[in-house]
């Protein structure tokens, strides 16, 4: 009852957003309605019973992900996008790109909608909803981790350091080459 | 263990509510404590203008009610009256989502504050990491309302605010992880069952790391919460007011409302990791009525001392400047967190989780046996 209410909640705040996301003309607002989206995404977690990854939604992208977007959309002034008019008096928006681009936009588009298909097909033909009864915990998670996928958890932080001195890197005052010249 | 407050008066009353009951008493919880929220909130601006009067050695408001108590009334009756402007040029949407945004991260945090140890609203088991996450939508509501309203002193503001957040999400983070190892669970219920109610067996008094942890833990949380000596975002000397210079009335009142209901929280959470939580001396009362409100006074005194501490230190200490805000956290204090995590790691380790007390207790025993001989 409860968890249906909820379900439909965080569905509708995940697709209502998701659609505005590419509707909407104003960068910042798209970036906003990603945001409720996404939030929607961890109720949607919460629906599975799987409160750690709900938590880790919020950490990651609410905290990091969105505001990341937003210093990189207003650091890059593309917030005023100006409606423009293509040859054939339609509006379009710059940065749509051109033919190339489109091509392989449907291209991807078909296979990702295959995959979809095949997904939503098989599983209209069962039309069971399986019960879940997974109740995982932190500790399950954090022994799986530590276990099973101990590569990956390993080079993720191998990554995650690159990125890390890669970022000192760049932010570094050059003192040295001043020195030398 | 109670899951929930309703839990908890289903245990306390022998008898297993039905749906609507569970509904309807949850929202009575909810609404309770958010009001109780909303006071505090309120009256922290009170305490705020009374402890920097004392400070400052003046009287403070004293009109409104006795000793000027009511003066928070005074100024929601204000805030309510005032006249709600949006600037043209603001981005309308945003401007009015913006203080939302942060009033509701505030508020989804209360949801796993532990009060006492019947009334958490809900003692998810990812607590404490559930309440990082939703805190950080206030950055995300503090940047946005920098950003909606459309003038240079909101948006350095903003700019400032978000970028100081994300920061000193770093080193409370690690701080926080340090202290979840040694409880051995992320749900905050756990984390106070790991401590006793006298000082002895508090985490801060566990080891030598966890002592540094807890002035790490409280230095970011007043640079999470803006206040001073970080109150960058809003340095009224630089910036006018920062990221609200623009709002007025009730948008404005939500901005200050969120921020002080943050400070009690951040208190709330440092009481809870650190100073032994709703925990009360040789458990009087037990788990029954009676506890519940001992606990309640002790959380409450324990996250109130601490608020005091906030204030005081915004009224003693000068501002920071920028630049060298980030070489705190980046460069004293996330080290500071980084090197903490590991000697917290090799102290479990080597001492299988006792704390100092125990360790010299047992030293003291030993010492006395061998006095015997």
């Amino acid at each position: 009852m409860f968890l249906k209410f909820l379900f439909y909640i965080s569905a509708f705040l995940t697709v209502f957003g998701a659609i505005s996301v590419v509707v909407t003309r104003n960068l910042i607002h798209s970036c906003v309605y990603l945001l409720f989206s996404l939030i929607g995404v961890a109720g949607l977690y919460l629906t599975l019973n799987a409160e750690f990854i709900a938590a880790t939604q919020l950490v990651v992208y609410v905290g990091g992900i969105v505001v990341l977007l937003l210093f990189a959309i207003m650091l890059t002034g593309g917030s005023n996008l100006k409606v423009l008019v293509n040859k054939f008096g339609l509006e379009s928006t710059p940065l749509m790109g051109n033919l190339k681009t489109y091509i392989f936009a449907a291209l991807s588009g078909l296979v990702l909608a295959a995959v979809l298909i095949k997904i939503l097909f098989s599983s209209l033909l069962k039309s069971s909803t399986v019960s879940n009864n997974f109740f995982t915990t932190v500790e399950d998670v954090g022994v799986k981790l530590l276990t099973d996928h101990i590569l990956a958890f390993e080079l993720s932080s191998v990554l995650l350091l690159g990125a890390l001195v890669g970022a000192a890197i760049i932010a570094r005052p050059q003192r040295s080459t001043e020195v030398e010249e | 263990m109670n899951q929930t407050i309703v839990s908890y008066i289903e245990h306390l009353t022998d008898k297993q509510f039905g749906f609507g009951i569970t509904v309807a008493l949850f929202f009575l919880a909810v609404f309770l404590l958010v009001n109780v929220m909303a006071i505090i909130g309120g009256l922290g601006t009170y305490a705020e203008r009374k402890i920097s009067a004392d400070i400052q050695m003046r009287q403070g408001p004293n009109r409104v009610g006795p000793y000027g108590i009511l003066q928070f009334l005074a100024d929601g009756v204000k805030m309510i009256m005032k006249e709600d402007i949006i600037p043209t040029q603001a981005d309308k949407l945003i401007f009015t989502i913006a203080p939302l945004l942060c009033l509701s991260g505030v508020l989804a945090s209360l949801a796993v504050l532990p009060i006492s140890s019947g009334f958490t609203l809900s003692d998810l088991n990812v607590g404490i990491f559930y309440l990082l996450g939703v805190t950080s939508l206030v950055g995300v509501g503090v940047f946005l309302g920098g950003y909606a309203s459309n003038s240079k002193w909101a948006m350095l503001g903003g700019m400032r605010g978000a970028s100081q957040i994300i920061s000193y999400e770093v080193p409370v983070t690690l701080t926080i992880l340090m202290m979840v190892m040694l409880a051995g669970g992320l749900s905050l219920n756990t984390l106070i069952s790991g401590q006793t109610a006298l000082p002895h067996g508090w985490y801060i008094f566990h080891n030598p790391f966890s002592f540094i942890g807890f002035f790490i833990y409280f230095i970011g949380a007043l640079a999470e919460t803006n206040r001073a000596p970080f109150d960058l975002p809003e340095a009224e000397s630089e910036l006018v007011s920062g990221y609200h210079t623009e709002y007025s009335g009730m948008r404005f009142a939500f901005f200050a409302l969120a921020e002080y209901i943050e400070v009690f929280v951040v208190c709330a959470v440092a009481t809870a990791l650190f100073l032994g939580g709703y925990k009360v001396p040789f458990n009087v009362g037990g788990d029954g009525p009676i506890g519940q409100i001992l606990q309640l006074v002790i959380f409450f005194s324990k996250s109130f001392a601490l608020y005091y501490v906030v204030i005081w230190v915004r009224w003693t200490l000068p501002r920071l400047r920028v630049d060298h805000l980030m070489v705190i956290c980046w460069k004293y204090l996330t080290p500071i967190a980084l090197f903490n995590l590991v000697g917290a790691t090799l102290w479990v380790y080597l001492f299988e989780g006792r704390s100092i007390y125990l360790i010299l207790k047992h030293f003291a025993e030993a010492h006395m046996v061998g006095g015997g001989h």
